[in-house]
């Protein structure tokens, strides 16, 4: 992997909790004085949340669809919702 | 993997969504209402389960059930106090953000999103959102390796990240 890919690597195990904490303390500590780092951190986690958020709505998507598979095809399902709502 | 899990959402919803709807039909929502609110607690239901953090001492669909009905008041502010929580074991939370108000920023950043390809973003999501292991991904989504989709993953997150640094910068300059 190139070096960028290694840094990014090194940031999600810092981010995930996967980081030794010998190595966490020493990653903190590069941190303090490396602004770059500090700003690729900030990004990183960014980006994690910005994933998270995607994937909720996808999964919300994923939902819709098998509630419309469920009433185009599933008359018994249809007509029990129907007669909770007549 | 990815269609068991079709299969198994399919008959829990199948089981699980008429009882709903007659608990937000007599809390006096209606079909749109009671939809919406299944939808989220499935949410909430996955992300903890993905998460390992799922502790029920009762049935999914029992779960699931309390879950909406706690849903309902919080969106319509009722009284929770008379509601007993019993049935749900653990007091579920419900996350923060999950009715997050869209920022222009996130909107503008889903386009980057976007940018980063389709299949990139499924993989990112499979990682961070679902939390499947790497072995997993690869399988799906036609790596050799878990190794080569690691190498990918983090290619990809690298996409996004620099989008996000690109429109920092740019709001900085225009702010």
């Amino acid at each position: 992997m190139r070096k960028q890919l290694h840094e990014i690597q090194e940031i999600d195990q810092y981010l995930l909790q996967a980081m030794p904490a010998a190595d966490k303390l020493v990653f903190q500590a590069r941190m303090l004085t490396d602004t770059r780092l500090q700003e690729n951190v900030r990004h990183q986690q960014e980006a994690h949340h910005l994933i998270r958020q995607t994937g909720r709505e996808a999964q919300r998507e994923k939902l819709a669809v098998i509630h419309s598979r469920l009433w185009e095809t599933d008359e018994a399902f249809r007509a029990e919702i129907s007669s909770i709502f007549k | 993997m990815q269609e068991k899990e079709a299969i198994w959402l399919t008959a829990i919803y199948r089981e699980t969504f008429p009882q709903v709807a007659r608990v937000v039909q007599r809390l006096g929502g209606d079909l749109d209402t009671a939809k919406d609110l299944f939808h989220d607690a499935l949410v909430i239901y996955l992300e903890k389960r993905n998460n390992n953090a799922l502790d029920i001492q009762v049935s999914v669909k029992a779960y699931l059930v309390g879950i909406t009905r706690i849903l309902w008041m919080q969106k319509f502010r009722q009284d929770c106090r008379q509601q007993s929580l019993d049935t749900l074991g653990d007091q579920p939370d419900i996350p923060a953000d999950l009715y997050a108000p869209e920022a222009d920023k996130a909107r503008s950043l889903r386009q980057y999103l976007q940018a980063a390809g389709k299949k990139c973003l499924q993989l990112l999501q499979a990682f961070y959102y679902e939390q499947r292991s790497m072995d997993e991904i690869a399988r799906e989504f036609h790596y050799s390796t878990a190794h080569s989709a690691t190498v990918q993953k983090y290619k990809c997150l690298e996409k996004v990240r620099e989008a996000i640094k690109r429109s920092d910068i740019y709001e900085e300059a225009t702010a």
